[in-house]
């Protein structure tokens, strides 16, 4: 091995850190597109798999304000059935659960009163606990649940009211984390879909 | 000791004698955390080995133009390098196997198994016997997270490899195997058994 | 009040070490013994903290802004691995009987996977920077509490009759296994 020289040993750092700079840089582009379509695909069956009846779907974009800096633009994806009417909205809410970040995909009624279904995309929740938010056991409950005044959960009780689930026992935190998700986005998405809605769309 | 191994030795070694995870006790950090289901294993034994061949074969060849003092953070910046192709490639092609072992695909870089072999291994001998070695080790690597891999989804799960064995009807899953006071547990006795199994031929002879 | 979730969080219900299986080959290694435990927990947490701010800037002000997210690992691992050695010439010149006393365990620090562990996950969770912060301290604590703990047991442990297969890492992971357990019993410390 070459002794220590100052000199060779930086330059020895500064080539290897080039030269795998660039193989990752190449690398990186090479298969963007392709981890890009695969996150659009699972986007995609998230979508139908909330909108029942849809065929199609277009998407709205709007500008809304928000806590981060500038706005916030937000994507909703409408479903049209075979004859192009509108069958309900569907969007994405995310929030802090217990372990991570929990991604989902929210199925909004035609009715913007209860929602169509509720798919949970990402979630990193604690295996055989936490994790049962992506069980079809939990997501079916937010099927043609009432979103007003807003979903609420309850503990080790069956739901009484239209807009109740029950919680995953010993996983509360991450059954509130998903509840507080979907609760917080849908008034965005009410704000966005309202007048539009109202001027008789679809 | 210049070590006149053949290069099927260099490769053996890593299977048994020299693994990584029960007898090396390296690589701890993956084996306990992804293995709660065989297929897991599988996919980060392979994904490891991957990086531990590259980067053994790429220190090796570039041994004699390493000054000494840099060896470390080099081969650190070598390692790092093919754990982001590993990690794009399965984000890429294997989506969901990717986002089983989510964040500790990035985490290879710093298991110990990889850095030792480098350092021990592939900066003071040519590029066949160091690839060899690389993959012995890997392979050690691999059956050790199947096995605890299956272990743990058999009795976490009731199924391996995805396959259901036994129902829900007939066997309530022990859920504790799939967490991580399981994964300790089992490695634990994994080692024991396997510790006891080698006293038991030493004594024998 | 959502930093000090994230500190609690880090440091007892998601412990690093018992639940996220982080920092385990100190773990095994290094937890014989009371004292040396604390120190090394000590510097660890100190590194950590250290670790956790910087990256969050190179994330911010590099790896975001120039649109570089594939260089995160190689960034990251650097940084810490610079960090560690400037960590270990600081000691060694400002307290020579700490260096002494921290030993092998400096260098060793490098190689814990706790701390890439926690700056990916802090990028991953997309923290604030005093949320990395609290981050990086409470992994710290955790991983003290972790190793103390057991440094505790494995101390009682020198007296009992251990079977041979079971000694030494057969030990420690069955007795990690069981505080793991334990720890489970925090998960609902956070729903107050």
């Amino acid at each position: 091995m070459k002794n220590s020289s100052p000199l060779g040993m930086i330059l020895a750092l500064t080539v290897t850190a080039v030269v795998i700079g660039a193989i990752l840089a190449g690398f990186y582009q090479l298969v963007e597109p392709r981890i890009e379509a695969n996150r659009l695909a699972e986007e995609k069956r998230a979508i139908f798999s909330v909108l029942e009846g849809a065929e199609t779907y277009d998407v709205i974009e709007r500008e809304v304000p928000s806590d981060k800096k500038g706005g916030e633009i937000i994507r909703i994806f409408r479903g049209l059935d075979a004859d192009g009417r509108t069958v309900g909205y569907a969007f994405i809410a995310e929030g802090p659960g217990f372990a991570g970040i929990i991604r989902m995909m929210v199925g909004l009624n035609f009715d913007l009163e209860t929602l169509s279904g509720l798919k949970v995309m990402e979630q990193v929740e604690t295996p055989g606990l936490g994790n049962k938010i992506g069980e079809e056991k939990f997501e079916g409950q937010f099927k043609g649940i009432a979103i007003r005044p807003r979903i609420e959960y309850l503990k080790n009780k069956k739901p009484v009211k239209p807009n109740q689930i029950q919680a995953i026992t010993g996983a509360t935190i991450s059954s509130k984390a998903v509840v507080d998700a979907i609760n917080k986005r849908v008034e965005t998405i009410l704000s966005v879909l309202g007048p539009q809605a109202a001027a008789g769309e679809g | 000791m210049a070590s006149q191994r053949t290069l099927f030795q260099e490769f053996k070694k890593g299977i048994w004698a020299e693994n990584p995870v029960i007898k090396m006790l390296l690589g701890m950090c993956p084996a306990l955390a992804v293995t709660n289901s065989a297929v897991n294993g599988l996919a980060m034994g392979l994904a490891s080995t991957f990086v531990v061949i590259c980067s053994s074969a790429i220190v090796s060849i570039i041994r004699r133009f390493v000054p000494g003092g840099v060896r470390i953070p080099t081969y650190i910046i070598i390692i790092a390098g093919f754990v982001t192709l590993a990690d794009l490639f399965l984000r890429a092609y294997f989506p969901v196997i990717s986002k089983a072992l989510g964040p500790y695909v990035p985490l290879i870089v710093v298991n110990c198994m990889i850095m030792g072999r480098a350092e021990f291994f592939a900066s003071k001998h040519p590029v066949v016997p160091s690839i060899l070695d690389a993959l012995g080790t890997g392979t050690g690597f691999v059956w050790v997270l199947v096995v605890l891999g299956s272990i743990r989804e058999i009795l976490g799960s009731g199924s391996i490899f995805g396959v259901t064995l036994l129902s829900e009807r007939i066997y309530t899953p022990w859920v504790v195997m799939i967490l991580p006071a399981g994964a300790f547990l089992s490695l634990g006795l994994l080692i024991a058994l396997i510790n006891y199994l080698t006293q038991r031929r030493q004594g024998a002879h | 009040m959502k930093i000090l979730l994230v500190f609690i969080s880090a440091a007892i219900v998601n412990n690093f070490v018992l639940t996220y299986f982080l920092g385990i080959c100190p773990f095994l290694g290094v937890s014989k013994r009371i004292d040396t435990s604390v120190n090394m927990g000590l510097a660890t947490t100190f590194v950590m903290s250290l670790a956790a701010a910087i990256t969050w800037l190179i994330n911010h002000y590099i790896l975001i802004a120039f649109n570089l997210p594939f260089l995160q690992n190689v960034t990251y691992i650097i940084t810490i691995a610079s960090l560690v050695q400037l960590v270990e010439m600081f000691i060694r010149k400002s307290s020579p009987s700490l260096y002494r006393s921290l030993g092998i365990f400096l260098p060793l620090i490098t190689t814990n996977c706790a701390i890439l562990g926690l700056t990916l996950f802090a990028a991953l969770r997309e923290y604030s920077f005093i949320e990395s912060l609290s981050f990086g301290i409470g992994a710290g604590a955790g991983f003290t509490i972790a190793l103390v703990i057991m440094a505790g047991i494995r101390e009682e442990l020198e007296f009992a009759d251990v079977p041979a297969p079971l000694k030494g890492a057969p030990m420690t992971l069955l007795v990690a296994g069981m505080l793991a357990l334990a720890f489970m019993g925090f998960a609902g410390l956070l729903s107050v």
